[in-house]
């Protein structure tokens, strides 16, 4: 009994040794990982007071390989040419949509980083990929370093890749009416719709032949063709239209389009193409 | 059991683990005392490091892929406020030699990697909308423009390239790297070759002791240099990427010799060549020959005794576009046509051989009457050539040769003979198509063998 009461007294100690006794491990010190800011050049600084916080959108100029295809043959922008393309975006289409569609507008739905690239994204067909909207958060656009502001054809096709991508990002965030639409000219949508000549698609009821390759594309070249022309632009287009079913076709398309702006974000879509048209005039150094 | 053994064991347990607890002392060899992320930061310092360190700043022969392109000097001098100054020998049309500033960063990719991050001139190999041959269509020159951190070796920065998975070492760039740059341009011509340089080029390697030969190409546009064994029996080819140097050329894969890699060759402007020498006795030329790499007897269907053969050059046809033509000869067609009054012009050289007429070179023109210049012709048999001889103008024997005509003519003429090759490949129509060679200046006539 002695014993087992020596025994009992022992193993409380060595109990409270083994406990107590690795205390003396060193405290985790400072953070390994390196937090310090890179340095800001007037550049970033220009994208933070114009993009960042108005907007809490992020540019992203730099090269990433996580933020680009890297089986593409791409490069980053010149430096020298990000700020003026940052430019037009923010002019047509931010103010654009800001002066519509309310202040906080674009702060709600917008793409959350814009990812440029310098180069063109030459696709094995040989077609030309112009942008990319990704999960209503992120647009890449392509051939910024392209860009030449005294040449409208240029400026009006950077444009429109904007406005597309941007209406991919207004979609995935709120989808149109696409039973709707997807009847309007079922037949015409092609996974080789490079191969048909502009005129031709026109024909069959649809604004670009891009547009023929499914139902989202065609929405977003509708309302984007119909946002980089004026009034008077795009009813002469529908005016040179032969095909009375393609007239009809591309019609409901754009009351679809009107509707949509209307019902989803109360939005007056005639009055966002007058003042992307006044901006657009704006940006063109003639 | 009883409650005291317990304790017993307990107690025993307790003591093994107060003695053994605390120490971490293993017989196994500690591979690595830092954490992976203290691993990862030196890895990022030492190269931050290593780049900075060099005072003029580091050079690189980007092969981007050596089995179809050359390689591009470029010269980087890097600059703690993570600026990049660049310079290449990519295009002397976009004054890629000039020095450019962008930016770079060493971050963190698969591995530590060095990364240019807005452009210049390294991004010009990776435009997909500017590729060299159809082959690489929206690859561009296959460039890459992240590099993941490999280590150092021997003062130089080993790199492998983050989409292609290929080797590249930055060395240490000198002053006279930077000011010799434009010279790397001034090289391109006497890789392509000069017209005034005999027609037939050969890579000849030696190992010591045997001497191989190999016929030579040379794409400008890619970079890419092609030869082939002419050697029956010896089915050995070195196809290789080109660099440019001020001295010369540097090539990848290397030329493999008597067990020896070969990279560097050397031009000599005397007679054009371009060597390459390991040790004990083995090199490697690039160099020019009078003489085709492979004789034929193609010229013995022209000998005195045969049947009837005429070969027809026409301007208006597409003899005049094939490449088989020699430059030479095309400025000499343009010197005829100088030489004849407005309106007048060469329509035709035509080779008749063993005609009931006799032999004779046949000169059409567009606006003037044709002229015919017999000759005879002689056999070389040991240098398999057919040598051709005056006889006269439209048979006057005396009469000289036409002024506007002797310059073209005396190619024909050449007392050291005259090639002739059934060529292999034809010119849209089914006729068989001959060139015409001189043995001592690159003047070659493409035909086609008309009857």
């Amino acid at each position: 009994m002695k014993l087992l009461k020596y025994n009992k007294a022992v193993i409380l100690v060595m109990i409270a040794i083994a406990i107590t006794s690795c205390t003396h491990e060193e405290q985790p010190g400072e953070s390994q990982l390196d937090f310090t800011q890179p340095v800001q050049t007037t550049l970033d600084k220009w994208i933070a007071s114009n993009y960042l916080n108005p907007y809490n959108i992020n540019v992203q100029y730099k090269w990433n390989q996580n933020t680009v295809d890297n089986s593409r043959y791409l490069f980053p922008p010149t430096t020298e040419k990000v700020q003026p393309a940052l430019e037009i975006v923010q002019k047509i289409w931010l103010d654009s949509y800001s002066k519509i569609g309310g202040a906080d507008f674009v702060k709600k739905i917008s793409p959350r980083e814009i990812v440029l690239v310098g180069g063109v994204n030459l696709n094995s067909v040989g077609t030309r990929t112009l942008g990319l909207a990704e999960g209503g958060q992120r647009v890449t656009l392509f051939e910024t370093d392209y860009i030449d502001r005294s040449d409208r054809g240029n400026i009006t096709e950077f444009i429109h890749t904007i406005q597309h991508e941007y209406i991919h990002i207004l979609n995935q965030n709120k989808p149109f009416d696409e039973k709707a639409w997807a009847a309007i000219t079922p037949s015409g949508y092609t996974a080789d719709w490079y191969n048909f000549e502009i005129p031709e698609s026109n024909e069959i009821g649809f604004v670009t032949s891009y547009a023929r390759l499914n139902i989202n594309e065609d929405f977003a070249e509708t309302a984007s063709i119909i946002l980089i022309s004026s009034k008077a632009e795009y009813a002469a287009f529908l005016a040179n239209i032969e095909s009375p079913e393609a007239l009809a076709a591309l019609k409901a398309k754009e009351a679809l389009v009107v509707k949509y702006f209307k019902e989803a974000f109360n939005m007056d879509f005639y009055a966002l193409r007058d003042e992307a048209e006044k901006n657009t005039n704006a940006v063109i150094i003639n | 059991m009883k409650i005291k053994n317990i304790y017993k064991y307990l107690f025993a347990a307790l003591l093994a683990l107060q003695l053994s607890s605390c120490d971490n002392n293993t017989d196994a060899e500690q591979k690595f005392d830092q954490t992976p992320t203290e691993r990862l930061n030196a890895q990022k310092s030492e190269l931050n490091e290593a780049l900075l360190s060099s005072p003029e700043g580091w050079k690189a022969v980007y092969f981007t892929d050596n089995t179809i392109l050359g390689g591009y000097t470029h010269l980087f001098k890097f600059a703690a406020d993570g600026t990049v100054i660049m310079a290449s020998d990519f295009s002397k049309d976009l004054k890629t030699q000039v020095s450019t500033k962008s930016e770079y960063a060493v971050q963190l990719g698969s591995t530590v990697s060095l990364t240019f991050t807005t452009k210049n001139w390294i991004h010009l190999l990776s435009d997909s909308y500017d590729y060299p041959v159809d082959a690489l269509l929206a690859e561009g020159y296959r460039g890459d423009f992240q590099f993941l951190y490999y280590g150092q070796e021997n003062g130089e920065i080993i790199f492998r390239t983050n989409r292609n998975n290929r080797e590249l070492r930055f060395v240490k760039a000198t002053a006279k790297d930077w000011t010799d740059l434009p010279k790397n341009f001034d090289m391109i011509p006497n890789v392509i070759g000069s017209d005034a340089r005999p027609l037939f080029r050969l890579l000849e390697t030696n190992d010591g002791t045997t001497k191989h030969q190999f016929d030579f190409s040379f794409s400008e546009v890619t970079r890419y240099a092609e030869a082939n064994s002419i050697e029956a029996g010896y089915s050995v080819n070195y196809n290789m990427g080109i660099g440019y140097t001020p001295t010369g050329i540097v090539v990848s894969p290397a030329v493999e010799v008597g067990g020896q890699k070969l990279t560097n060759f050397t031009y000599n402007d005397a007679d054009g060549s371009f060597t390459a020498t390991g040790t004990g006795g083995v090199t490697a030329v690039i160099k020019y020959t009078d003489k085709p790499l492979s004789l034929t007897n193609d010229y013995k269907a022209l000998l005195t005794g045969q049947p009837y053969a005429l070969f027809g050059f026409y301007t208006d046809d597409y003899t005049v576009d094939a490449p088989t033509n020699s430059k030479l000869f095309q400025a000499e067609i343009d010197k005829i046509n100088a030489a004849l009054p407005a309106g007048q012009s060469v329509a035709s050289v035509q080779l008749y051989f063993n005609h009931s007429l006799g032999t004779f070179i046949y000169y059409t023109f567009n606006g003037r009457a044709a002229l015919q210049h017999y000759v005879t012709v002689e056999e070389d048999a040991v240098g398999k050539k057919i040598i051709l001889k005056h006889k006269s103008w439209n048979g006057n024997t005396t009469v000289a040769t036409p002024a506007f005509l002797a310059s073209f003519d005396k190619y024909f003429m050449d007392t050291n003979g005259i090639y002739v090759k059934r060529e292999s490949f034809r010119l849209v129509y089914t006729n068989v198509v001959y060139t015409f060679t001189s043995s001592s200046s690159p003047f070659r006539m493409t035909t086609w063998k008309i009857n």
